[in-house]
């Protein structure tokens, strides 16, 4: 009879090697960043048509329960936004001959569409990350369709974060949100700098954290707050929020509060990813 | 090995369903951590190996996906499977009060260990409103859901290995 031989590892010994196995792989994850890419492209690639499935699936049922209990609502909705696209349009007509008229001005002062016409794509929310502790999104456009690294992304009209990570048909958002999220804003009525933070404590409330402005300045609540010209990696002029509740800290010299941001994070589906990377940011990953 | 395909289809489900609906279901801002209970179940159920099995795998996803620095979540999660075995000669059956208090530590463990390795090195201090805002929600959450996928899996367990035929490790022979 053949004795069988089963070898067995005392399973203290198998930690003890993956925790070697951890810090080695961290290492390298850290310090060589691209050599790591195909090996989480690949486990991307294998899981995000699941992700993709699940969520359209999702979706659909979704609108369907949507469908069924917002019918009266959208009824007497309906009846008010009659109302109300009467008002807007003769509104309308009349901000079109300003339109006209500014543009005119603008072309007289050479600054035409400076803000405005960023290039975009459109792209779906997939997934989020998997724990309560970072605001990371994944989408799903990717190299494939002209992504790179450290471009911007909104939602509606306003900044939602950056892409971190491309890979072939996926790439990586953090939103500004995220604890580990810093961007250079600018209030626009006085065009002073500021540093929005993203905070998880002040997540519950909404609000992400605003410091840095210039403590001698009055702003007043709901100043609007863009990126700045001297961000290295947002492109300017992008909406990010409203400040609130400004304080002096405690060395006088600058002032911080909140900021609520502009675009709603907890039901976040499509996004516009801004196709044109700033020059400072691609200068930075060539230097690399 | 059947068991370790079988835990690996788990572990794809549940971190397909982890990313993708249950973000849909938060309360209170935060979620459940399924693969923090499969990992724990997973260990407490069938011992040291199967649960540092699962939670190199969890691990590996979660980082490969989603993390910066890969290798500190793997480690977490493996932790957790391997202190979770050590449970495993506690197993019985129809208990569930030890699977869901190993559950509930685990995931305020791994809450901790995150806190740690991510907030606290990057001079976050203030542990207390993070346990209050984070991890006991979290915690909390996650017992609930526990309950219901510890039944499953160990339903599971019973479709795919029926008692008379096949005997379990420890708890089997009690009975």
């Amino acid at each position: 009879m053949r004795k069988k031989t089963k070898i067995t590892i005392d399973p203290k010994y198998i930690l003890a090697v993956l925790l070697v196995f951890c810090i080695a792989v961290g290492i390298i994850s850290y310090r060589f960043a691209d050599k790591m890419a195909p090996v989480r492209s690949a486990a991307g690639t294998v899981i995000t048509p699941m992700q993709k499935g699940i969520n359209s699936l999702g979706r659909r049922l979704a609108e369907q329960i949507d469908y069924i209990t917002t019918m009266r609502r959208t009824v007497d909705e309906n009846k008010k936004l009659k109302k109300q696209l009467a008002e807007l349009s003769a509104e309308n007509k009349l901000l079109q001959q300003d339109k006209y008229e500014l543009e005119n001005f603008r072309k007289l002062f050479d600054l035409d569409q400076q803000y405005a016409g960023y290039p975009k794509v459109a792209a779906r929310v997939i997934s989020s990350d998997p724990d309560n502790w970072y605001n990371t999104f994944i989408i799903d456009k990717g190299t494939d369709d002209g992504l790179k690294k450290n471009m911007n992304v909104m939602a509606g009209e306003g900044l939602v974060g950056i892409v971190t990570e491309v890979n072939k048909s996926y790439a990586k958002v953090r939103s500004i949100i995220d604890d580990d999220s810093n961007v250079y804003g600018t209030v626009l009525e006085n065009s002073e700098n500021c540093v929005v933070t993203g905070n998880l404590n002040l997540m519950n409330k909404g609000v992400i954290e605003v410091t840095g402005i210039n403590g001698d300045v009055k702003i007043e609540d709901g100043a609007e707050v863009v990126t700045s010209q001297i961000s290295d990696k947002y492109l300017p002029g992008i909406l990010i929020g409203y400040v609130r509740d400004l304080k002096k800290d405690s060395s006088n010299i600058t002032q911080g509060g909140y900021l609520s941001p502009v675009v709603d994070f907890s039901s976040l589906d499509m996004v516009f990813v801004i196709t044109e990377v700033k020059e400072s940011a691609e200068l930075e990953e060539m230097l690399k | 090995m059947k068991r370790y395909i079988s835990m690996f289809l788990m572990i794809i489900i549940c971190f397909v369903l982890q990313t993708t609906v249950f973000t849909k279901l938060r309360l209170a801002n935060v979620m459940p951590n399924l693969l923090v209970i499969l990992t724990a179940s997973s260990g407490y159920m069938y011992g040291k190996k199967l649960g540092l099995f699962t939670g190199f795998c969890c691990g590996a996803f979660v980082d490969l996906m989603y993390g910066d620095v890969v290798g500190i979540c793997i480690f977490i999660f493996a932790l957790i499977g391997y202190m979770d075995g050590r449970a495993n000669n506690l197993y019985f059956k129809d208990d569930l009060s030890v699977p869901i208090t190993a559950i509930a530590c685990s995931d305020l463990a791994y809450g901790l260990m995150f806190y740690v390795c991510h907030f606290l090195m990057r001079g976050r201090l203030d542990v207390i409103s993070y346990i209050v805002r984070v991890m006991i929600p979290e915690m909390i959450y996650t017992m609930v859901v526990g309950i219901i996928l510890y039944k499953f899996l160990h339903w599971l367990e019973e479709k795919m290995y029926p008692p008379e035929e096949v005997p379990l490790a420890k708890g089997d022979k009690a009975q």
